[in-house]
């Protein structure tokens, strides 16, 4: 982390050093945003195994079965989500911030603000909560765990309006801005992250091939643009932050 | 002088509704003894069948329905008042606003799904255990939002480089315990008897007093700052 400090505060502990440090607030919030990437990708791709997905076309022996064999993975994983989600707001607060840096109404921060903070229900918790809901109890019937099965996958990958607006509101905010905070092809990408909503709308049509939620172009074709959209967009935040020059100068009121 | 700018009647709001969620915390008649994870589905259907409780389930809820997010507006004008700290960015204001819907929005989804049970009660027991698990499970692990609205505002109030701070560093340390209470009831899918389980000392009873503490507190605490605030204000005109 190349911050170098310009600490205004008289010479102190430690803890009131970076207290004092200028852009603190900026990397507390970076920093807790890397955070819960890191839990988000372990636990959904690694730890719980539900991304990649198991298949839409599975008949209801074989889903009794993915819940019985991942049934601690998926409880004691997503019972850490439900910890961490919350931290995903100083993520949106990041973004937003980088947009009320932008020469565009502050109206497209504050949209940005309220559709992200409202997309981890549907999008992330309400899968997690259906998966929790059939694990607990295996002995459940299995017409009931089939239907949260579907009601899981779908929540996850058919919210698709939140991610799609969002990323059109900060895609339009960067073409507008005549401040220089995000490079202008960082827009494109934005605009490649919500065709991909666009694309896994077959999702709800299909139990199989391509366009199932498991599919080569639903599935592999988003998460691979939704990876390189993330990373993509960490480093400009980081950079944003290192280029940030509060120096020492007061604080606004 | 009397201020119009209405900050005020929210404050008042809130001895209201603090009145009003007791109440239908104990009108609900799965509360006071929470219901056990380990019922069977007949004897939950029984429970919502029950002539005694049917009315009861259905009356609590519907007030929970309507006054669950009647907090919001005191968490705004918390994010306010974070705004007034001194900090060099609104961005934990931001990241308080980003929590304020998430803990009402789930309450409001584990309502929907009481009231669906309570709907109708001669459907197949295994259904309306269905939306019995779906309204404890969401009820009771979804402290995300909570947790780090509590640690966000505690983080507000280390930077709050004032002078004269907005809270005192004791809120701040309330906060964080506050967090931590809320920690267990997270994991409480993973086991239907004991501590940890939807009905268990901490899942249930540290969790839900917490909330209520912190409600209290912070709803006492903000109540004084608005106050001390509007003083100062009416001395300087």
């Amino acid at each position: 982390m190349s911050v170098t400090a310009v600490d205004p505060a008289p010479a102190g502990g430690g803890l009131s050093r970076w207290r004092n440090h200028p852009k603190f607030e900026l990397w507390l919030a970076f920093w807790t945003m890397i955070v819960f990437y890191n839990f988000f990708f372990i636990l959904f791709f690694a730890y719980t195994r539900v991304q990649p997905p198991p298949e839409p076309a599975w008949a209801i022996p074989r889903v009794l079965e993915w819940f019985t064999s991942h049934r601690f993975n998926l409880l004691s994983g997503f019972a850490i989500v439900f910890l961490v989600t919350g931290l995903t707001g100083a993520a949106n607060a990041l973004i937003a911030y980088s947009m009320r840096r932008m020469s565009v109404s502050p109206a497209f921060a504050h949209a940005y603000l309220v559709i992200y903070a409202l997309s981890a229900v549907p999008g992330m918790l309400l899968t997690c909560i259906a998966i929790t809901v059939a694990a607990m109890r295996p002995e459940r019937d299995p017409q009931v765990i089939a239907w949260l099965y579907d009601f899981a996958f779908m929540a996850f990958d058919g919210t698709m309006g939140v991610f799609l607006i969002g990323s059109l509101v900060w895609m339009v905010a960067i073409l507008l801005d005549k401040n220089r905070v995000f490079p202008k092809w960082f827009a494109y990408l934005n605009l490649c992250n919500a065709l991909t909503e666009v694309v896994v709308a077959p999702a709800w049509m299909f139990t199989e091939g391509v366009f199932a939620w498991d599919g080569a172009i639903t599935w592999w074709i988003d998460v691979a643009v939704f990876m390189i959209y993330t990373t993509v967009f960490i480093t400009l935040l980081r950079n944003m932050i290192i280029r940030e020059d509060f120096s020492d100068g007061p604080l606004p009121d | 002088m009397t201020r119009t700018d209405g900050e005020t009647i929210l404050l008042w709001t809130l001895p209201a509704l603090g009145l009003i969620w007791l109440s239908a915390f104990l009108l609900f008649p799965g509360f006071v003894h929470p219901m056990s994870p380990t019922m069977s589905a007949d004897e939950v259907a029984a429970f919502y069948r029950d002539p005694e409780n049917l009315p009861r389930i259905r009356f609590s809820m519907i007030l929970f329905n309507w006054f669950c997010v009647a907090f919001i507006p005191i968490i705004a004008m918390m994010a306010l008042q974070v705004r007034r700290m001194g900090h060099r960015t609104p961005i934990l204001s931001y990241c308080i606003i980003c929590c304020a819907a998430g803990g009402p929005t789930l309450f409001l989804i584990a309502d929907l799904f009481w009231l669906l049970a309570a709907f109708r009660p001669d459907r197949d027991p295994e259904l309306i255990m269905l939306f019995n698990d779906l309204a404890w499970v969401t009820f009771t692990t979804q402290v995300g939002y909570l947790i780090a609205q509590s640690l966000f505002l505690a983080a507000a109030i280390y930077l709050d480089r004032q002078a004269e701070p907005v809270f005192g560093r004791w809120v701040a340390h309330f906060n964080l315990l506050v967090a931590v209470a809320l920690v267990p009831a997270a994991f409480a899918s993973l086991t239907l008897e004991g501590a940890f389980a939807w009905d268990g000392l901490l899942s249930f009873w540290v969790k839900n007093i917490a909330i209520g503490l912190w409600i209290v507190v912070m709803g006492w605490v903000m109540a004084k700052t608005v106050l001390r605030q509007h003083r100062a204000e009416a001395a300087v005109a």
